[in-house]
């Protein structure tokens, strides 16, 4: 496969990784291209598939479900787009940040490139999200998040560019930043839910 | 005895063992209380099985068994080194190495047996807290006494955190414990009320401020740098970051009593301490994470930096989350749900339990004077911690928020929605999930356990030399 991929080629990116990396290793993708016709798309997924799903089928929290009106799971599924979208392209910046200390490539496409095939598993698992039954959607995460570590410390060499030693010392250091995006994001949301936006909660 | 001119390394090696064997022990009781939150008749009937006494159990034996005994092993051996000198008073080193072990011992067993003094984290009731605080001022005779003798003459930046572990820890166990005994086994807080929670959870942040977070660095300031074998990135930062830690962590305690009967302006000023603690530990973790990546060809040799790498990842994740749960918009949330167990998991077990054993997978191969036994169970014991502390804190994140929608949802009229009883119900699929995952970090642990034990078979710790002693030593570092 040519260092050009969209969402056509999500099959390869989730089955035959390797083939990806390498063919990533030779040439350099356009960021924008990267971004229009595969991260942005991939991105999409969750928040869709949580919309619909929260419509049909409401939380499902282990007790009765909790419903909500339609504006607010628009609202709330807007806001997730746009927290996901932030967790991209920062994760993309900040991995291109780190190369100067890791001697790996810095090339913003590459970059770009990498933390999309690393999203896709986590994307794709959102499917889930159609069932918005927390700890189904727990349990689906879990090996989609460990698939999705393997794809970075497997991946990050081979797109950037370093050695395996390095590539690892770095793969680690974006784990220490994407742990605390995850919390982050736990962390705003409930917050917006203490202000208002989200389920009926008297704070 | 006296006369040695060796570096006094045999008690460093018996509080290690000590370590490894509480570490073992401390973590098969939470993972036994775990497991009660999933099938609660399994105490069966027993108060010394219930919940409320192995829980103390494990977070004593986990504190005080294997963190402490890990950090009064460690600062015995790193302090000799940057002083270039043996031990001071290395017979008082031995006093508490048994004191200390008679003290868990004990303690362990008074739990067990329904003593408690009700104060988290500090249960033990005031005979041994008597005990703690004697053998706290031998340990800091031993340590300052060493530095005091020492023929470098800058103290080393390890030396300070562990200096602060003794100096603050000693403060804090013996305000909180002040207490009037009305039996052997029975005494009552001098503080009362609101008070008393306030010295509460200025002893409790503190301890996890000084103890885990402090004596912890210390040990990475000096093992990280030896065992890379590179100087620290910034040996200044390091210096500010100490000052603005020590200065800022003092004052966090109040958060852990948001919206309760204290003053407000005392909640307030715990948030923002709170936040303001970022910068000096993030500091910290770009020293080391900076430090580390100037020896990446170590990596695919040693198991045990590995550890030490994701155990930065890991105290990246607690120092970030820690004054994100400290703002008082996100604990209305979050307070008292499973979200703080996950908070101080990612804590303990991603970053003391993983910078320990890193630090263990070094230093017991050289204590012995020969190469760890495995380094394919190192590396085996490796994915399985980071498995282990993933999913322990993943199913913390998943429970601790449904807890939170759960109980402050609100029905038509404005009452509460959902009964305890409902809440408590939905958590059984987590819990399963956290005995896994806790079954899974403890089987690491156990391979290591017998890793460590196998590679010291047989064996007596070899004596080494401080530099410019002429002596024919054993071995070298």
């Amino acid at each position: 496969m040519a260092a050009r991929f969209s969402m056509l080629d999500l099959g390869k990116v989730l089955f035959r990784p390797n083939a990806v990396f390498e063919a990533l290793a030779v040439e350099t993708p356009p960021v924008a291209q990267v971004f229009f016709r595969f991260a942005l798309w991939l991105g999409l997924l969750p928040p869709v598939f949580a919309y619909i799903g929260t419509m049909n089928f409401g939380w499902r929290l282990g007790v009765e479900p909790v419903f909500l009106p339609q504006q607010t799971v628009l609202a709330i599924s807007v806001a997730y787009f746009a927290a996901l979208l932030f967790g991209f392209l920062s994760s993309a910046v900040i991995a291109r940040w780190m190369a100067v200390t890791y001697d790996a490539s810095q090339s913003l496409g590459r970059c770009f490139a990498l933390m999309s095939i690393v999203g896709a598993p986590l994307a794709v698992g959102g499917v889930i999200h159609l069932y918005p039954h927390v700890f189904i959607n727990v349990l689906v995460l879990v090996p989609a998040l460990i698939w999705s570590m393997y794809l970075l410390y497997r991946g990050l060499p081979i797109v950037l560019r370093t050695g395996p030693n390095r590539g690892m010392l770095m793969a680690s250091a974006l784990i220490a930043y994407l742990l605390v995006a995850a919390v982050s994001l736990i962390g705003v949301t409930v917050a917006l839910w203490g202000s208002g936006l989200g389920p009926r909660i008297g704070t | 005895m006296r006369t040695t001119p060796f570096y006094q390394d045999r008690v460093v090696t018996a509080f290690t063992a000590c370590a490894m064997f509480w570490a073992v022990l401390g973590m098969l009781a939470g993972v036994y209380v775990a497991a009660e939150l999933v099938w609660p008749t399994i105490d069966f009937g027993l108060p010394a099985l219930s919940f409320g006494r192995l829980r103390t159990l494990h977070t004593t034996l986990v504190l005080f068994g294997f963190g402490v005994s890990a950090l009064i092993a460690t600062a015995f051996y790193s302090v000799q080194r940057t002083s270039h000198v043996r031990l001071f008073a290395p017979r008082l080193a031995w006093v508490l190495f048994y004191a200390w072990q008679l003290t868990i011992v004990l303690g362990g067993a008074s739990i067990m047996a329904g003593w408690n003094g009700g104060k988290e984290y500090a249960e033990l009731e005031w005979p041994f807290d008597l005990a703690i605080a004697v053998a706290w001022v031998s340990f800091g005779i031993v340590f300052f006494g060493t530095i005091a003798r020492r023929k470098m003459e800058s103290i080393y930046i390890s030396n300070w955190f562990y200096g602060a572990l003794i100096i603050v820890v000693a403060m804090l166990h013996i305000v909180n414990s002040l207490a009037l005994p009305a039996t052997l086994g029975k005494s009552y807080s001098l503080f009362a009320g609101a008070q008393d929670a306030v010295v509460q959870w200025w002893y409790g942040h503190n301890a996890v401020g000084f103890l885990l977070t402090g004596g912890f660095l210390g040990m990475l300031y000096y093992f990280l740098p030896k065992h890379a074998e590179q100087p620290i990135w910034s040996y200044r930062l390091s210096i500010v970051a100490f000052w603005a830690f020590v200065y800022t962590y003092i004052w966090a305690g109040p958060h852990h009593l948001h919206y309760h009967s204290i003053p407000e302006w005392v909640q307030s000023l715990g948030m923002v301490m709170s936040l303001i603690l970022l910068a000096p530990s993030w500091a910290t973790m770009v020293n080391g994470i900076m430090t580390v990546s100037a020896a990446s060809q170590k990596l695919r040799t040693d198991p045990a930096l590995k550890f030490i790498v994701l155990s930065l990842a890991f105290y990246g994740l607690a120092t970030f989350e820690g004054p994100m749960l400290a703002i008082k918009s996100v604990n209305v949330f979050s307070h008292f749900t499973e979200w703080t167990i996950g908070h101080v998991h990612s804590g303990a077990l991603g970053w003391n339990a993983l910078i320990t054993f890193g630090t263990f997978y070094f230093l017991v191969p050289r204590l012995a004077g020969t190469p760890l036994y495995s380094a394919r169970l190192a590396n085996i014991h490796f994915w399985l911690a980071l498995a282990g502390v993933m999913l322990y804190v993943l199913a913390m994140w998943g429970a601790g928020v449904s807890q939170g929608v759960l109980w402050l949802s609100l029905d038509e009229l404005g009452e509460v929605r959902f009964s305890f009883n409902d809440v408590m119900a939905a958590m059984k699929p987590y819990y399963l999930l956290r005995f896994v995952a806790g079954l899974v970090f403890l089987a690491g642990a156990v391979l290591m356990a017998f890793n460590l034990a196998r590679t010291f078979a047989g064996r007596r710790t070899i004596k080494v030399a401080p530099p410019g002693t002429h002596v024919a030593a054993g071995g070298s570092i």
